[in-house]
């Protein structure tokens, strides 16, 4: 296989940082103790324990069932909210496309405990329906819920993705639907979706991963009932047996990883025969938005509807919580309300230290982190031999990993590997660790860009003498630019609420957001965690708008 | 706030005196003479790396008041929770790479597994013979604070009778008050936490009736949470209306600013949970270590331990409710300290930890 | 010089073999059309001698010097092979001004940028862009558009210029004066050139040579004299012109003239092709324009019904019908249904 040096040293990094921590999870699997003691033996002790263990298939069957859940949720409203706000004429679009990516940058254990708020047992909208109703209709612990928020909450990881996809159509495959006679619905289930398949299926895939992962929501929402899923079951192995198991997590992820190898496979099995929808040739037309007519009222529906429920429903739980010094059962909110939590929140001494760390990350290390992507995407651009397979595996099987045992891991990394040992405690160590998790996801939010570049304008300068490095930089790059913009600000939202993946790299002075709630919350300061969270909301919410204002568009 | 106020006379005191001896290495009164070689050499390490359960705001008094005793020995204090800290250390340690000086955890139990494993430097500080005895084990492991353990209660939906007093009276409760907490009892999920692990391992050896015990439990339907934040938040809420084997630390900082906390010492023993401390013997910065753990032990440091970070001090000789003193004189002999020392072993212990996982999940499912 | 070589080359997607075995040649100062229907493999054949696509056997020789040679599976990228390739859709950077565009390959040869700005300039100028440097493609007309897209590929020099499908972007009225304009063009820069097209009037008139290609092989090539006056099948025949097909029976070959008949006529005509056995089926064909309305009966001529006739501004065009089939001829003056007679000059029919 043709492969330059820059293509292959690319990969060759990638896979290293990826097949370190990978590695060592592997490795610790097969033993019987942490690899680094010195009584460990191999066997596969591991294994046998967690298949006898009645909670880990209680806990793989609720993550299937989350995970399937999710898929079936999220992909088909998050290809419909695409549609309605990239193709048709939706009142409104401007200032919902903001609003849509506010699941993304809010900690999911902040917005499962905004739940709790609103629509626990004791939550005021519980008690409001309870006095309407004589009743709570809904319980938020059981299975059914926890999946339902969790899908609910994924639907703007498959917008993202579909929507960038839906921009690079021309408006005549829908204007020749709507001559036949289909409604905008029909248009977007039979015309439109169709031709953005693999978006769709490589976010399916994705959030299916992210459903193995999930741990805050299922954490808060699931512990009541008992409803484990494998992430807090691999939080129950860190105390099952006394000290940490490591060996017992090891196991677990191996098992992860080998459901989403398939996954994986099945993807690529289903791109393949999809060949005939990524073909888009020729100019993309003037593109113009599909006018819903009578349809705008109900789509304005189904929009507002997943707005409440996934945002507004949350949101107003936190930012009550914050506000007032009880809630519950019997209390009445005018009685309550407090500035108090704000003030302690503005007393902490590392609160400062940790939101300039936090936008530190976002800002500096997010675009790092897009320059890698982009670096890895390039390397499967166009290409589909033998090494863009291997890249496409390599990327998503990181996000695979719980971010509980991915920590871990990387800290062993750190730790066990002599060139980067002296980067331990430093913020890069950190970085890394959060852009080789996250590979999957900004990578493939760049590459989305790069396939909206025609083939012929790269073709025409190889034609006139450039080689392939010079046609990225001198034109697929360039051409991109709103791409590779709209994918920093994201990776900003998701570097920026992160926590897991990097608890053991970071110390004082490298502490962030994520770390303070956490903090926080394990003291039993609920509504400092409000609190903080809404300031936290607010504050990107209004870079977001800043940002969009300023030009700098989600597509371009 | 009085005892603020008189925290920080205390502190202005001290300064006061020992003002004019900043200049040079002060000895603490009743030290050994050669605790100035000490200090020099902590000096010229010029910090101390600690990794601890306790949040920092709570540690921030502790911090500044040792940076105040001894400028130019600057406290790097990482908080993390308590597996993290169990981690992070292994990790590091066996690596060979920097680690903490001294480590600090609510975990009693992984602390003196550390120390077993042989992390922990042997110092016999000054500060020992002011220390109860069960809070020391080998010269390696201190306890240096005192919290007891409680049942949380929401005071707006229980009154009366219906708040237990004590642990038997806890079984009364759910069974003859079964329509008011069926289904709102919490506690930790012991599966899950380690420090509830351990308080139920030491309920089952106070508590002569405890399999009884958790039979009742089972049947009130119990909700397991895995942190104290969020049992306290349920109470508090409504959703859940009583709670037991909660740090009163944290129940009475809550109960402060929160008219729905309840707090009860249950009557008949009242378990007391200890922070363990130890220096870790690869200690990069050893005499700063021994400084620090000094420090904390000491009267000045205990009194802060109480009376700002409100933690409770071990010290018989610090005032305060929150105290070793002030609460053996309300609680007296119903206070059952968890010692710091190698029984707390014994449940680490795999083929024993789980046979007792599975004795406590039959006898909670089992009274169906 | 031979400026391009193509010798015995194979090329497939997958499983779909596209080339079969096509061989050609293109000299100093020659325009080639590549010619043929739609997935006859032209554009493929153009994009491997550009080293866009891999072939699987074969040679490509620019210059002599091979670029390409499947045996010893040596390939030269795309990017070293010096070719000038003119797209289809022009494919402009639609990010560089109309100026940077053109000046991308000279600045990718490390010309210095003094003699960049003159060789542009005048490149622009010769195609009468001059005064469009700065602006940015989505600012011209297709036409514009088209002529710098050839600038971009003739600023460098190249030994050969490849094009695909220059014309058919443009209006049907601009392609008969661009038709002109770029023969013209490519004289007078004394280019080498490769055009693929699917117009057969675009590739008679602007070709030295025209190779037609059918399903992956070389049908034919030959002047354009030679592809109209002489087509050596009747795949040949068929592409080029406007022609009348009529089958029949072989019911007599003579010295090289077969005798073609059918119910209720006969008709001889010049043998084509293969030998042809008496009885077989035979196909012959006549350009329309060889058919010729006559007074009366004689040597090869059919009286037929006139179906109807089409006013076409120059000339009227009359439907006859022959038994099944249907026949066109042209003609100066309108005429009334009913019979007529046909005269079929035996020499302009040719019987494959």
């Amino acid at each position: 296989m043709r492969a330059s040096l820059p293509r292959v040293s690319v990969i060759g990094l990638t896979a290293l940082a990826v097949f370190l921590p990978l590695g060592l999870i592997f490795y610790q699997s097969m033993l019987n103790a942490p690899f680094f003691m010195p009584n460990k033996t191999i066997g596969a002790g591991a294994f046998e324990f967690i298949f006898a263990d009645s909670d880990f298939w209680d806990s793989f069957k609720n993550s299937l069932v989350i995970a399937g859940g999710m898929v079936l949720i999220a992909v088909p409203l998050g290809g419909i909210l695409a549609f309605l706000m990239v193709r048709t004429d939706l009142p409104g679009r401007r200032w919902i496309e903001p609003l849509l990516l506010i699941p993304v940058f809010v900690s999911p254990m902040v917005l499962a405990f905004g739940y709790v708020v609103s629509a626990g047992p004791v939550g005021f909208y519980s008690v409001w329906a309870k006095q309407i109703l004589g009743g709570v209709p809904w319980n938020v612990y059981s299975l059914t819920s926890i999946a339902i928020i969790a899908g609910l909450t994924h639907v703007p990881h498959v917008y993202l993705y579909s929507s960038s996809a839906l921009k690079s159509l021309g408006s005549d495959v829908e204007e020749a639907a709507r001559m036949t006679g289909s409604s905008p619905f029909q248009v977007a289930r039979d015309v439109s979706l169709p031709m953005v398949t693999p978006s769709l299926l490589y976010s399916g895939v994705l959030v299916f991963f992210l459903g193995f992962e999930i741990f805050g929501l299922p954490l808060v929402l699931g512990d009541p009932e008992g409803h484990l899923v494998l992430a807090t079951y691999l939080y129950k192995l860190t105390n099952k047996l006394g000290t940490p198991s490591y060996h017992l997590m090891a196991a677990v992820a191996v098992c992860i990883v080998a459901v989403t190898f398939p996954l994986v496979m099945l993807q690529r099995h289903l791109l393949k025969n999809a060949g005939k929808y990524v073909t888009v040739k020729g100019k993309a037309g003037r593109q113009r938005p599909l006018p819903l007519g009578q349809w705008r009222w109900v789509a304005a529906a189904i929009v507002a509807l997943w707005l409440f429920l996934t945002i507004i429903v949350p949101l107003s739980g936190i930012a009550l919580r914050a506000f007032v010094s009880q809630w519950g059962e019997g209390i009445k909110l005018s009685e309550v309300l407090t500035l108090d939590h704000f003030r302690t929140v503005f007393e902490q001494p590392t609160l400062v230290r940790g939101i300039v760390n936090t936008v530190l990350i976002g800002v500096v290390g997010g675009a790092l982190a897009v320059a890698c992507y982009t670096a890895v995407g390039l390397t499967t651009h166009r290409r589909n031999d033998g090494w863009a397979r291997f890249v496409d595996y390599l990327v998503l099987v990181p996000r695979a990993v719980p971010g509980l045992l991915a920590g871990l891991a990387f800290l062993w990394v750190f730790l066990f590997f002599p060139p980067l040992a002296p980067l331990r405690g430093t913020i890069f160590s950190v970085w890394l660790a959060y852009t080789v998790v996250w590979l999957a996801y900004g990578m493939r939010l760049v590459s989305s860009s790069l396939l909206q570049v025609g083939p012929e304008l790269e073709e025409a300068a190889r034609s006139v003498g450039a080689t392939r490095g010079q046609v990225n930089r001198h034109v697929t790059l360039p051409l991109i630019r709103f791409g590779l913009l709209a994918s920093w600000l994201l990776v900003f939202m998701i570097f920026e609420r992160e926590y897991s993946t990097g608890v053991y790299l970071l110390g004082p002075g490298t502490e962030v957001i994520g770390s303070l709630l956490v903090s926080l919350w394990s003291t039993g300061g609920a509504d400092m965690v409000a609190a903080l969270s809404l300031i936290n909301v607010v504050l990107v919410a209004a870079g977001l708008t800043i940002a969009l204002r300023f030009g700098v568009n989600l597509h371009d | 706030m009085k005892h603020i106020r008189k925290a920080m006379l205390g502190s202005l005191l001290t300064l006061v005196i020992s003002a004019p001896l900043l200049a040079q290495a002060q000895v603490p009164a009743g030290y050994p003479a050669n605790y100035a070689d000490t200090i020099a050499a902590a000096k010229k390490e010029g910090k101390v790396v600690i990794y601890s359960t306790t949040d920092t705001a709570s540690a921030n008094p502790l911090i500044k008041d040792f940076q105040s005793l001894y400028p130019g020995i600057s406290v790097e204090y990482n908080d993390m929770n308590s597996t993290e800290l169990y981690n992070r250390f292994i990790s590091e340690r066996a690596a060979g790479g920097g680690s903490a000086d001294v480590l600090w955890s609510s975990s009693m139990d992984l602390q003196i597994k550390l120390v077993n494993d042989g992390s922990a430097l042997a110092y016999a500080s000054p500060e020992l013979p002011h220390v109860p005895n069960w809070a020391v084990w080998k010269n390696e492991a201190f306890g240096t604070t005192y919290e007891p353990i409680a049942i949380v209660y929401n005071k707006r939906l229980l009154s009366g009778d219906e708040i237990p007093q004590s642990h038997a009276d806890m079984m009364r409760v759910f069974t003859q008050k079964a329509e008011k907490v069926k289904g709102k009892v919490t506690t930790y999920d012991i599966e899950k936490s380690g420090v509830g692990f351990m308080l139920i391992t030491q309920d089952s050896k106070h508590n002569p009736a405890f399999w009884d015990f958790v039979k009742a439990l089972g049947a009130a339907g119990p909700r397991f949470q895995s942190s104290s934040g969020t049992m306290m938040e349920r109470i508090s809420s409504g959703e859940n209306v009583l709670g037991f084997n909660i740090f009163s630390s944290y129940a009475l900082l809550r109960a402060k600013k929160d008219p729905s906390i309840g707090v009860v010492y249950p009557k008949d023993y009242t378990l007391v949970m200890s922070r363990v401390m130890f220096a870790s013997k690869g200690a990069k910065n050893p005499n700063a270590a021994k400084l620090w753990v000094d420090y904390i032990l000491s009267k000045r440091g205990q009194t802060i331990v109480a009376n700002q970070a409100e933690l409770g001090s071990i010290r018989a000789d610090v005032e305060g409710d929150q105290t070793l003193a002030g609460l053996t004189k309300t609680l007296g002999a119903t206070l059952k300290p968890i010692p710091v020392g190698p029984e707390l072993l014994s449940f680490l212990d795999q083929t024993k930890r789980l046979e007792f996982l599975k004795h406590w999940q039959q006898a909670i499912k089992g009274s169906k | 010089m031979t400026k391009l070589a193509v010798q015995d080359l194979h090329l497939s997607y997958g499983d779909n073999a596209i080339l079969k075995g096509v061989s050609m040649a293109l000299q100093q100062g020659e325009v080639v059309s590549l010619l043929g229907p739609s997935g006859s493999g032209k554009t493929t054949l153009l994009r491997a001698v550009a080293g866009l696509e891999v072939p699987l056997r074969g040679v490509i020789q620019i210059e002599d010097k091979p670029v390409f040679d499947g045996s010893k599976n040596f390939e030269v990228a795309a990017e070293k092979r010096n070719l000038g390739l003119v797209f289809q859709s022009y494919a402009l950077w639609p990010h560089k001004t109309v100026f940077d565009n053109v000046a991308y390959g000279l600045k990718l040869r490390s010309v210095p940028s003094g003699e960049i700005k003159q060789r542009v300039d005048n490149a622009l100028q010769n195609l009468g862009l001059g005064h469009l440097g700065d602006r940015l493609p989505h600012q011209l007309s297709g036409g514009q558009q088209q002529r710098v897209a050839i600038a971009r590929a003739l600023v460098y020099n190249p030994p050969v210029i490849l094009m695909d499908e220059p014309l058919s972007n443009l209006d049907a009225k601009l392609r008969e004066e661009a038709r002109a304009w770029l023969r013209e063009l490519i004289l007078k820069m004394q280019l080498s050139a490769l055009v693929v097209t699917h117009d057969q009037n675009e590739a008679m008139a602007m070709s030295d040579r025209i190779l037609l290609l059918n399903n992956g092989v070389i049908e034919q090539q030959g002047t354009p004299e030679e592809m109209y006056g002489r087509p050596q099948t009747l795949f040949a025949a068929d592409f080029m012109g406007s022609n009348n097909k009529i089958e029949g029976t072989v019911s007599e070959v003579r010295n090289g003239a077969t005798l073609l008949a059918g119910p209720g006529w006969s008709l001889w005509g010049e043998s084509r092709g293969g030998a042809k056995a008496s009885g077989s089926k035979a196909t012959a064909m006549i350009r329309l324009e060889r058919v010729r309305v006559a007074e009366g009966p004689g040597e090869n001529r059919v009286k037929l019904p006139l179906v109807t006739s089409m006013y076409l501004g120059d000339k009227w065009e009359y439907l006859f019908h022959l038994g099944e089939m249907r026949l066109r001829a042209y003609g100066r003056e309108s005429l009334s249904t009913g019979e007529q007679w046909l005269e079929i000059p035996k020499n302009d029919l040719w019987v494959f």
